[in-house]
């Protein structure tokens, strides 16, 4: 459209830009720079080199840029994807025919890239579509997302990614340590076992008890499968089974030891690593934005709309849900005016409150943990006694005492957390963040308790060092094995009550919902609603386990995939029959960070036990591959001595406090300088919106803009209506 | 509703608007077979055109409290041809470029086509996504006014297209939210 056809548009009639015959009579040069994408390229372009540019007119096709400027971006435009246009088919049809033909003026060599970049596209789109239908559970969470919208979808995406990290936590194990085993063991290749018994060792450090009895009561079975003791202990679940040294093949001896430290370094940073990876996206967002709540009124405004569903109900459901969020937002606003409105004995009161709320909650939490760890000493004293002197139940019930301890607090202290922080007077929107922060710390931090009461009973003797082996090994030969078993008893016992729950809970209160909808009580009472807080927290609790036993049972985590595939089906079962949607949505942007904060919490929560007992508490001398070195980790400085005397004195040098002290220095100075890097830049940008701001308040009659030189005698309002796009031209 | 000459969709066609959409093969043969159920009969698919009423009525777009502005948009003389709705499903797939998503996000909510989004338009937009009448006014013009605080730099109570441009580009659910992937399939 050149200039004489956007004088004769009418203003307030808004045309959708699109090409007609006239165009065909220019150039098709000038043709193509009318595009409304590619001006914006073409902005771009010429913010780059303003400085040579001599007027501002961006609008007349033809004296706008020298001829510099036009090859250049010809050549831009021509390497940009058709699709990308704001066109429909047709019109992107006749452009890519006068590509096409623009083709012809190139050189042949040009002719090649540009077809060699189109194939190659086209190839890489074809592997994408392939490896889309590889995605597991896709058609399941497209129609959860049509049905209960995003944030419940992210839900879903949340556990698959975690079966698929599990899974490929399971592989990295059988690769370095189960492989070579299992090809010695079945005789695949003609290798052999290597055991190095350990020349001063005194002989009761070595002696492992495993109970072999004749007569066997059935239900030890049913026990020994609950609690991984009896016959499954000496599987190669758990750590007792790789008392192996090496495996020797032809040319090599393969250091299972070190193998196996290796495997659980691996999969601690692959997890870390994968959990930053995905959660990069979430983070920049957050670090761009200055304001402090999360979600800003454009992004629910324009963002609001779930454009994916396709559901009546879910979207009535939608239409409340907005409309509950945006009240509660001005809500929150006018809360937030009323506190900087406080008056100072209001605040003095409101904190001391708060001081005295938060020693309460600190209290809540002493008492859980102390209680844990009553239940696990308890346990653990008395698993030792003879299985057939015990009744079955009472049996069971000391094996799983920790984890119905650790269950139960699970379930009363969110909602003494909930009734309290009604009295701190906080916004809601902070209310809730608090209440789950304090739900996820005392959920991940039972583990730690356990596991740091474990080990301070496998550190305990009668009289108070353990000189002779470094450990207890009266009660704990194997004791690496042991604390498999807890974990182990951990994760089905909550694989057991997530199943529990959803049959007897769930699916019963929907029939009673149904059925009996006249009970005043009932209707109270109401439907099922899908908890995304606590359900996220469910997982990422087994996943906690799932690492920290990773070690000290190296099936585990096949274990947990296996796990966490049912848990995919029976909450997708659960959501479709016994749930309606909660009128109060979770976003999904604001899920995913959520969701993956809480992993990597429980990621450093899970590494702290693992590096004290591998560095702290001596490996046991009865069973598993360290039965040689003091403790496990002491397996790194003996390979480190056994490399060549330059590769030596260089890991030395690394690790000494020569090496680290500088490198600490200079990571703080590059953090410093990124930081008041950041500062300038937010100046920068409050800068440019005054200027902004400036710049619209001093011309008189609002539009005008100056840069049109030889059309400045046009009313420029008309080409702003016609083009939304080029009006960015002229910001 | 009759149905259109049942021709199977030509190879080369089918590659050329693999090239020229972000749609996949499945996608443009399922829009292809809910389009042959709806048009006229006794036409070729590339001449019949579907009333916007048709269009609307779609299952991906009957619940959409912007439906009838997305059919404003992508229609032309207030019909649909094939193309259009090829054109739309396009612009809402999965694979589309956020610049493109943007572009006629922008047309979409400007509702009196003034090329931009002025209070007018953010108001009209509240009371589609809250779908009531017991909505106040002043609750519509806190939300205008936060809207435009956010992301009008320049201080003229609306928002140009660059300025639309800037805020979805900070706003972490657009992509998401912007997409529409049941065409009938």
């Amino acid at each position: 459209v050149s200039y004489d056809n956007a004088t004769a548009l009418q203003p307030g009639r808004q045309k959708t830009p699109s090409l007609d015959s006239s165009c065909f009579s220019s150039p098709p040069v000038n043709f193509l720079q009318e595009l409304p994408s590619y001006r914006s390229i073409a902005r771009r372009r010429t913010a780059i080199l303003s400085r040579d540019k001599q007027s501002g007119t961006l609008l007349k096709p033809t004296d706008c840029y020298s001829s510099r400027l036009e090859g250049g971006i010809t050549e831009n435009l021509n390497s940009q994807c058709i699709r990308k246009y704001a066109l429909n088919i047709s019109e992107k049809r006749r452009l890519r025919d006068i590509q096409e033909t623009q083709m012809k003026y190139l050189s042949e060599w040009d002719q090649w890239k540009r077809y060699s970049s189109k194939s190659w596209k086209r190839f890489l789109e074809k592997a994408r579509e392939m490896t889309t239908h590889l995605e597991l559970w896709r058609e399941d969470i497209r129609s959860i997302e049509g049905k209960f919208g995003t944030g419940i979808q992210s839900y879903f995406s949340f556990l698959r990614f975690l079966v698929l990290l599990n899974l490929v936590i399971f592989l990295i194990i059988f690769m370095l340590v189960l492989l070579p085993i299992l090809l010695t063991k079945y005789k695949i290749t003609n290798s052999s076992f290597v055991l190095i018994p350990f020349k001063d060792m005194d002989i009761q450090c070595t002696a492992y008890p495993i109970s072999s009895s004749g007569l066997i009561y059935f239900y030890s079975y049913i026990i020994d499968l609950l609690s991984g003791t009896g016959f499954l202990e000496g599987t190669s679940l758990f750590y007792g089974h790789y008392t192996i040294d090496g495996v020797k093949f032809q040319n090599f001896t393969y250091d299972l030891p070190l193998a196996y430290l290796l495997s659980t370094i691996a999969y601690l940073a692959l997890s870390l690593l994968w959990i930053v990876k995905r959660s990069v996206e979430g983070f920049k967002i957050n670090l761009i934005r200055s304001e402090e709540h999360f979600q800003s009124y454009c992004n629910k405004i324009f963002a609001g709309w779930d454009f994916c569903i396709t559901n009546r109900s879910t979207a009535d459901l939608k239409h409340s849900s907005l409309r509950y969020e945006l009240r509660a937002d001005l809500e929150e606003e006018r809360i937030r005016q009323k506190i900087a409105e406080r008056t100072s004995e209001e605040t003095i009161r409101i904190y001391s409150l708060r001081l005295f709320l938060n020693c309460i909650v600190l209290a809540v939490l002493v008492v859980c943990f102390y209680a844990i760890y009553i239940a696990t000493i308890f346990s653990q004293e008395h698993m030792k006694k003879e299985i057939d002197k015990m009744v079955f139940g009472e049996n069971l019930l000391i094996l799983y005492l920790p984890s119905i301890v650790i269950t139960l607090a699970n379930f009363i202290t969110p909602v003494i957390f909930a009734k309290i922080i009604h009295y701190e007077d906080y916004s809601p929107g902070f209310e809730i963040r608090l209440t789950i922060l304090r739900c996820v710390f005392m959920r991940l931090a039972t583990i730690c308790v356990l596991v740091f009461t474990l080990g301070s009973k496998i550190t305990s003797c009668d009289n108070g060092t353990c000189e002779l082996c470094g450990y207890n090994q009266k009660l704990y030969p194997c004791w690496e094995t042991q604390v498999g078993q807890e974990m182990y008893k951990l994760m089905i016992f909550d694989f057991i009550i997530i199943l529990a729950v959803t049959l007897f809970v769930d699916f019963p209160r929907k029939l009673l919902v149904t059925y009996c909808s006249s009970w005043k009580l009932i209707q109270c009472w109401g439907q099922q609603e899908f908890a995304i807080p606590d359900n996220v927290l469910g997982i990422v609790y087994g996943q906690t386990i799932c690492w920290i036993g990773a070690f000290f049972s190296p099936l585990l985590p096949a274990i947990a995939t296996l796990k966490f595939i049912i848990i995919f089906y029976v909450k997708e079962l659960s959501l479709l029959y016994t749930c309606r949607p909660s009128p109060r949505q979770f976003r999904a942007s604001n899920s995913n960070f959520f969701f993956l904060l809480v992993l990597l919490i429980g990621l450093c929560l899970a590494i702290i036990p693992l590096t004290i007992s591998m560095s702290r508490i001596p490996s046991s001398k009865a069973c598993g591959p360290f039965t040689n070195f003091n403790t496990t980790w002491e397996v790194i400085p003996r390979t480190v001595s056994t490399f060549p005397s330059s590769l030596q004195s260089l890991v030395h040098g690394i690790t000494s406090e020569a090496f680290a002290v500088p490198f600490f220095m200079i990571i703080c100075l590059i953090m410093f300088y990124f930081i008041a890097l950041a500062g300038a830049h937010k100046r920068v940008v409050d800068q440019l919106r005054e200027q902004l701001s400036l710049v619209r308040k001093h011309r008189p009659g609002g539009r005008e803009w100056h840069c049109c030189g030889p059309l400045s005698h046009l009313p420029p309002k008309v080409y702003l209506q016609a083009w939304p796009s080029a009006a960015s031209l002229i910001h | 509703m009759g149905q259109c000459l049942r021709y199977q969709m030509h190879w080369e066609d089918l590659e050329e608007y693999q090239a020229l959409t972000f749609l996949t093969r499945n996608e443009i043969l399922c829009i292809h077979d809910t389009f042959l159920k709806l048009c006229p009969p006794g036409k070729y698919y590339k001449e019949a055109t579907l009333t916007m009423d048709q269009v609307s009525s779609l299952p991906a777009l009957r619940v959409n409290p912007f439906r009838d502005r997305i059919c404003r948009v992508f229609s032309h003389n207030d019909v649909f041809s094939f193309e259009d709705v090829l054109g739309m499903a396009s612009v809402f797939s999965e694979q589309a470029c956020p610049s493109l998503k943007i572009e006629y996000a922008f047309r979409i909510y400007d509702f009196n086509e003034n090329g931009f989004i002025d209070e007018e338009d953010l108001q009209r937009i509240a009371l589609r996504l809250l779908n009531t009448d017991d909505v106040s006014e002043d609750l519509l013009m806190d939300l205008t006014k936060h809207v435009l605080s956010e992301s009008d730099l320049d201080n003229d109570n609306m928002l140009s297209f660059s300025e639309f441009e800037h805020a979805m580009a900070k706003s972490p659910d657009f992509m998401n939210s912007f997409r529409i992937h049941f065409w009938g399939c």
